[in-house]
């Protein structure tokens, strides 16, 4: 008998520290005889976030929350982080390794500068910062301890006086494209963000690109439609500017939205007919 | 009913304990690789599209890297293991050329590769490799690897997600399987082709895998690099170029050895 | 046990030429790994115009055959006509998807010549291929089906061109079964191919790799 008690042939995704499964994977069990392993799994957690390039340079969005499963736990995080002058990164996963992750950036670009007192060298680029990034996520899933993220790294190069627009994920995954976006945001904001920018540099890229105010335009309309679709969303998000002049990031700013069509839905929530 | 109910799960203290999200530290990314071998000149090709799943993450990313001026490596897999093996790799190759004044010969290569490649036997990079280029001879080569190591010479090798596709074909084209030669005629004799005819055989390969593999598509790179002295009028004359097609020559890695290694890029469909 | 798409082995594949179709199968019958036997040819006539491959699972192969085999006898009675490829495809689909929800593990291949009549005396060459539950493809050029699919539609997709006169066809589709199920541990053992022109029927075995 108590080997039926023990047996359950659908495996309950519920416990007692998290009764209604609000955390993202809810744990499973694992064997003991596996070796020990620092995996984790993400706790506090920023939904997907987006970048374009555009004529003088590279733009990025990210919405200001953090989840805590599904509870919009922080409402006022900042998930868009300036790196020296010219790049910035927007950051999905977990809030905790975005956090240690830019400290030890930020680490990192202090001492240099405090090199660069007395030594002349050029200060990173881009591309320094993103390598820098790839090798730290690949180095930690080789460990099988990812720091859970996925990152896109916006910069302006200002030897080569062109833009810079890269990802990077917890598997040491890393690309590159004139638009993209991580997450639910690779199925949603991705092909608009496409479309919108292949209808004007062509399929080549050779094209002209979109103008800045047509790029943030873009993507307001991306985190309008992720704000509708995506779950773990918030109507509250920043935009992140990177060009010749700098990194500049605005204020939080929230879509204009309709929900006048919620009232004529019929077949889901709680009304009868 | 109550006594054949499955005890509450926080009556057993060792569940909590034993829970953890199980990371997977590999993933999938897609395309192809091919590499054919001629008399005197090497064909490395690969598409440039990197997905996952059924999204595509970019319409370019390499697959195919020189390594030095008679060597060309192609990996395909999972990207981040093939991106930092092929690091890993220029950086051996670097020391090599400190120590020894000259690059290392692509026999060298591949037992290089090989112990690499095994010195992770435990936790594998998921990556299959193709090596290209041409050997101490002047003649064309390629070898080819699985994740741990394993390999062997041939005249061509096919990769990735479309292998089952162009392999076959190979077989058929490269190696003259289920042919025969008409009455009277030359035996075939893998390996000898031209370069035009490799360069008709690779863009076909490439198009009919992106006609029926998802995963293949976008835009095709394909390295030639030609024995030292070889004429490059089969690649370069302007008759040869299809439509779309660029050509442009890699400039010498190294000193001495005067194989050249050109580039050549073309669009594949992007549906 | 595995799939039972790939417990018996073999592959079909049918092509598409000037006034001509023409159909291939391997004739390896498996168990798993293991062979048994080097004559199961799973390409039936219907009639001099109209051939019909069954890859898949070889007990389904017996069983769908013969309920094939009957529905075309009562048509033939009722109708008293030969049922055209299209018609058939249809019989085919239908007979598949009444087993929806727990299907023949049957992926059919059809080819055939349609008869020319008044209303369309030059009729195009008609190949189709199914899924387990019926779904219809036609397409213009080739169809392929069985354990060496993915191989078959490498190599078809390489060799074939379109308006191939019968002896070309034969070569092509020949050159593509051989060298798909050469790469397929679960297909091969030989190989029987047929050319349908509206004169004819040629029909071949092929002698290929036996391991």
């Amino acid at each position: 008998m108590n080997q039926l008690h023990s047996f359950q042939a659908v495996p309950s995704t519920r416990n007692a520290f998290d009764a209604y499964s609000t955390l993202p994977e809810p744990p499973r069990p694992q064997s003991t005889h596996a070796p020990r392993a620092h995996t984790q799994q993400p706790i506090v957690t920023g939904t997907s976030v987006l970048g374009i390039k555009y004529e003088g340079g590279v733009m990025l969005a990210a919405d200001n929350l953090a989840s805590y499963g599904s509870l919009a736990r922080f409402k006022d995080i900042q998930r868009l982080h300036p790196l020296g002058d010219n790049t910035c990164l927007a950051v999905a996963g977990d809030m905790s390794d975005f956090q240690y992750m830019t400290k030890l950036l930020d680490a990192t670009l202090r001492a240099d500068r405090s090199v660069s007192l007395t030594d002349t060298h050029p200060p990173f680029s881009p591309q320094n910062i993103y390598t820098y990034l790839s090798n730290l996520y690949y180095a930690r899933r080789s460990k099988v301890n990812p720091l859970w993220n996925a990152i896109l790294v916006g910069g302006w190069d200002k030897e080569k006086k062109e833009s810079f627009l890269a990802y990077v994920d917890l598997l040491g995954t890393t690309y590159s494209a004139p638009t993209l976006a991580t997450g639910i945001g690779a199925h949603i904001a991705q092909p608009l963000l496409r479309e919108a920018y292949e209808a004007k540099a062509g399929v080549d890229g050779k094209g002209p690109l979109l103008t800045g105010q047509e790029a943030e335009e873009l993507l307001d309309t991306c985190m309008k439609v992720l704000f509708y679709r995506d779950a773990r969303s918030l109507n509250k998000y920043q935009i992140a500017t990177i060009s010749n002049d700098g990194v500049k990031i605005s204020d939080s700013k929230s879509s204009e939205t309709e929900w006048g069509f919620a009232e004529g839905l019929r077949g889901y929530g709680p009304q009868t007919q | 009913m109550a006594l054949f109910a499955p005890p509450p799960m926080y009556a057993d203290p060792t569940m909590a304990a034993d829970k953890q999200h199980a990371f997977n530290p590999y993933s999938e990314n897609g395309g192809s690789i091919l590499a054919i071998a001629g008399a005197d000149f090497t064909v490395i090709a690969g598409d440039t599209r990197q997905s996952e799943g059924y999204s595509i993450q970019t319409r370019y990313a390499r697959k195919v890297w020189q390594l030095t001026d008679r060597c060309v490596i192609a990996t395909n897999g999972f990207a981040a293991d093939g991106n930092n093996f092929v690091k890993r790799i220029k950086q051996r190759l670097e020391w090599y050329e400190h120590a020894h004044q000259k690059q290392m010969s692509i026999k060298a290569i591949a037992r290089l590769t090989q112990t690499m490649l095994y010195g992770n036997r435990f936790f594998p990079y998921f990556a299959y490799v193709i090596l290209g280029g041409i050997d101490e001879d002047g003649t064309g080569a390629v070898y080819s690897f699985d994740p741990i190591g394993s390999y062997e010479r041939e005249a061509c090798r096919a990769a990735g997600a479309a292998q089952s596709l162009i392999q076959p074909f190979l077989d058929n084209q490269i190696y003259f399987r289920n042919q025969t030669p008409a009455p009277g005629a030359e035996p075939f004799v893998p390996g000898r082709l031209p370069l035009s005819t490799v360069l008709g055989l690779v863009i076909d390969s490439f198009t009919s895998a992106t006609e029926r593999e998802i995963a293949v598509g976008d835009g095709l790179e394909l390295y030639v690099v030609m024995k030292k002295g070889r004429t490059t009028d089969d690649l370069v004359g302007s008759d040869n170029l299809i439509k779309n097609m660029q050509v442009q020559e890699l400039g010498a890695l190294g000193e001495g050895g005067s194989e050249r290694t050109f580039l050549v890029s073309l669009p594949l469909k992007r549906d | 046990m595995g799939s039972p798409m790939e417990y018996n082995g073999g592959s079909v594949v049918a092509m598409v030429g000037k006034d001509c179709v023409a159909i291939a199968t391997d004739l390896r019958l498996g168990q798993q790994s293991i062979g048994v036997a080097y004559n199961f040819d799973k390409v039936v006539a219907v009639n001099d115009k109209l051939y019909y491959g069954l890859p898949g699972l070889a007990t389904d192969v017996y069983s769908l055959r013969e309920h094939l085999r009957f529905r075309v006898n009562m048509y033939r009675m009722k109708e008293e006509r030969e049922i055209t490829p299209k018609t058939f495809t249809h019989l085919v689909s239908s007979s598949l998807y009444e087993k929806r929800f727990g299907p023949w593990f049957i992926e059919p291949v059809v080819a055939g010549l349609p008869q020319p009549t008044e209303l369309d005396p030059h009729p195009k060459p008609f190949i189709s291929t199914m899924d387990t539950i019926g779904c219809i493809t036609t397409p213009k050029d080739f169809a392929v089906a069985g354990t060496a699919a993915d191989k078959l539609y490498g190599a078809a997709e390489g060799l074939w061109e379109p308006d191939l006169e019968p002896d070309d066809l034969f070569e092509t589709i020949s050159q593509t079964l051989l060298n798909a199920v050469d790469r397929d541990c679960l297909s091969g053992w030989g190989a029987i191919v047929h050319v349908i022109t509206q004169d004819k029927v040629v029909t071949r075995r092929l002698r290929s790799r036996m391991d």
